[in-house]
């Protein structure tokens, strides 16, 4: 995956801004840190899509809800981004709590999931660790995953893709519970990179996993 | 204008001498079963009406089953419960009060028949439909009876105009066939715009005008001479035809409209209702947040109220159950929010309905989220796990901590709100306290054959609720 610069600690992480509300974009701007550069904003998705195959940014700052296009909103700036889905990753914004858009955005290839209420430096961390290949998993998220992929561990005998292995879940749980990912490490005596790389497979499993149950449990749980 | 009596549907019954129909009709009548039986053997030994009465309902009566199959088989209408949630609530209330001109005449006949207790909701549909669907027999009945007291007059010697009797008679039954499908057209403009019984409806309405058409006639021409009255029948017909293809593009165009108007109708009180949620809601938080602009905790208190209000409103689940512990939980976290202006974030994974026990770990999270909001720093997480095993509920914050040993004694909070109570209803409580936060966790196992104390606290509530 990092075979561009991305993957190594580059002072300026340059960053698109999808959103169709200028103020909140503004907001947004102010609130980043000072190394993470936006190259361009975007307010629909046909903006968007233009603006990111000309920037070529190392991060998006995706909006889930757009106008324009087709009414996909988000997932249809994913879809029409696949070309460059190599190098630039994409971190979902909304103010939805919806099981429903938070699954189907991930599924489309977001590498994480915000909700706008959150404050500016722990953006411009989300931002850092999707930039890094990273996955940002919010309690939110990670209550869905649980909710989506139950909570009883994986069996042997289980498509691998289905069920989260016992130490997933672990980590899932204590994200859901508020925990940040140093906070996990120390809880489970574990590093880092190793938190990361399970929230990582949790990400994979959650975009993969052809288990019907998921767009089915996402589309019938209306409720955040 | 006639009361809804709810009465149970007329099938026939199963204590039963030859046939049940005795026993159906008291039931379904309200009145005494030996009192019908006499009737029908008395009516029986006058010139055999009694005996024909039986045989009548026994052909046209179904048992029991054969009723029930048939209403299992014949819905009233896929999407009747979403187009008019009211005509097919609970209680048949006012709705009955227009079915079949027939069906209320019996009901006036038989007197204040009291609905019996056995009624429930959701038979009462049930009990309309058989009502009306025997309204048309009852008038074939009286047809009969009529033919019959006609043709017992003129053995009887007495000169009956038969003339002029059958061609007004045609001209009665093909009106009366056409005017209950204005009343059934209203019904099913409340229950049903796709018109599911259109065919019937059709059928319904050529017939009626063949025979009023063919009682004028021969009304009008005063004789009985075929080929006269079957030529002014079809010259009738013709003309008949030709206004239809004059008048149906019309009434097209009408009946379109008459659609278009009403689906605006429905968007437009759609609208109004969205309009009259935000104003009271978001409007009025809006007008209070830019008179308390100076106060910054008052601010973020009025939106963090008003989001949690518009969330429950946007993405409220309809299927799902109140009295849930979930909805407990987050109903503690917002009063939490309301009363310390402090973020409270819920994340709930799995859900059960609420016991008493389930109240108990309510309130002690809720404690363990005001100390957090009170003592802690930053966002106030708080975790809901329901598993097969057992309810946990975590609440961090990212306060300095504390040493819960060290706790004075008159601090009740923490010792009884949370550990006795939780403790007293069989759980734990484990405070952990670092420099980084606190986490309370609480854990309340559920008993050993829970899922069938579930069950039976399910049917109970579907009781009550009945």
């Amino acid at each position: 995956m990092s075979i561009t610069e991305a993957g190594s600690p580059v002072p300026g992480i340059r960053v698109v801004i999808v959103d169709d509300h200028a103020i909140f974009r503004s907001g947004l701007k102010a609130d980043l840190d000072p190394n993470i550069v936006v190259a361009g904003e975007a307010g629909t998705v046909e903006e968007a899509v233009a603006v990111i195959a000309a920037v070529r940014p190392d991060v998006v700052l995706l909006d889930v809800h757009l106008p324009g296009g087709l009414g996909g909103g988000g997932r249809e700036v994913l879809a029409g981004s696949a070309p460059v889905l190599g190098s630039t990753r994409f971190l979902a914004l909304s103010v939805s709590d919806a099981a429903e858009d938070v699954v189907s955005v991930i599924r489309a290839g977001a590498r994480g999931y915000v909700t706008k209420t959150i404050s500016g430096a722990e953006i411009s961390d989300a931002v850092r660790r999707v930039a890094g290949g990273d996955a940002v998993f919010s309690p939110r998220l990670a209550g869905f995953v649980l909710d989506a992929f139950g909570t009883a561990p994986a069996d042997i005998a289980d498509d691998e893709l289905d069920r989260l292995s016992a130490r997933e879940l672990e980590v899932m749980r204590l994200i859901a519970r508020g925990y940040s990912y140093k906070e996990v490490a120390k809880e489970l005596f574990i590093s880092i990179k190793t938190v990361e790389t399970h929230v990582s497979a949790v990400l994979r499993k959650l975009q993969l996993s052809s288990r019907h149950e998921l767009t089915r449990w996402a589309a019938e749980r209306r409720l955040l | 204008m006639t009361t809804a009596v709810s009465r149970p549907p007329l099938v026939r019954g199963s204590d039963r001498v030859i046939a049940g129909v005795c026993a159906g009709l008291a039931r379904h009548l309200g009145w005494p079963l030996r009192m019908v039986r006499i009737g029908m053997v008395v009516a029986a030994l006058a010139g055999g009406a009694g005996v024909a009465f039986y045989a009548w309902l026994w052909i046209m009566v179904p048992t029991a089953d054969e009723s029930a199959k048939r209403n299992a088989r014949q819905p009233a209408s896929p999407i009747a419960p979403a187009v008019s949630a009211p005509y097919v609530a609970p209680y048949a209330g006012p709705a009955t009060a227009d079915a079949s001109p027939a069906a209320a005449a019996a009901a006036a006949t038989a007197g204040a028949a009291t609905a019996p207790a056995g009624a429930v909701p959701a038979d009462s549909w049930r009990n309309r439909v058989p009502g009306m669907r025997y309204g048309k027999e009852i008038l074939l009945g009286a047809g009969l009876l009529l033919a019959a007291g006609i043709l017992i007059a003129r053995l009887l010697g007495v000169d009956v105009p038969l003339g002029t009797l059958i061609p007004v008679a045609a001209i009665l039954g093909g009106a009366a066939i056409a005017w209950m499908q204005l009343d059934e057209t209203r019904r099913a403009g409340l229950v049903d715009k796709t018109k599911a019984d259109q065919a019937g409806g059709w059928a319904r309405l050529a017939a009626g005008l063949a025979l009023v058409v063919a009682g004028v006639l021969v009304m009008v021409s005063g004789s009985g001479s075929w080929e006269q009255t079957w030529l002014a029948l079809l010259s009738s017909v013709a003309v008949l035809g030709g206004v239809a293809l004059v008048l149906l593009p019309w009434g097209l165009k009408f009946w379109r409209d008459l659609e278009a108007e009403r689906a605006g109708r429905v968007r437009a009180t759609e609208r109004a209702e969205i309009a009259a949620h935000l104003h009271d809601s978001v409007l009025q938080t809006l007008a209070l947040i830019q008179r308390r602009a100076g106060s910054e905790t008052d601010v973020v208190r009025l939106a963090r109220a008003q989001e949690r209000e518009l969330r429950g409103w946007l993405y409220r689940d309809p299927g799902k159950d109140a009295g849930q512990l979930s909805e407990g939980i987050n109903a503690a976290a917002a009063e939490v929010e309301d009363s310390l202006g402090h973020a409270v974030e819920v994340v709930t994974v799995g859900d059960c309905a609420m016991s008493e026990r389930h109240e108990a770990l309510v309130q002690a999270a809720r404690e363990a989220m005001l100390n957090a909001a009170r003592h802690g720093g930053g966002a106030v997480s708080v975790y809901l796990e329901v598993t097969d095993g057992a309810a946990e509920v975590f609440v961090k914050d990212r306060g300095p901590g504390f040493d819960p040993d060290a706790l004075p004694a008159d601090r009740l909070g923490v010792r009884e709100s949370i550990v006795g109570r939780m403790n007293r209803h069989g759980g734990t409580a484990i405070i952990n306290s670092s420099q980084a936060g606190t986490e309370v966790r609480l854990r309340l196992p559920l008993p050993t054959g829970a899922s069938a104390g579930a069950a039976t606290n399910n049917n109970s509530n579907g009781e009550v609720r009945l």
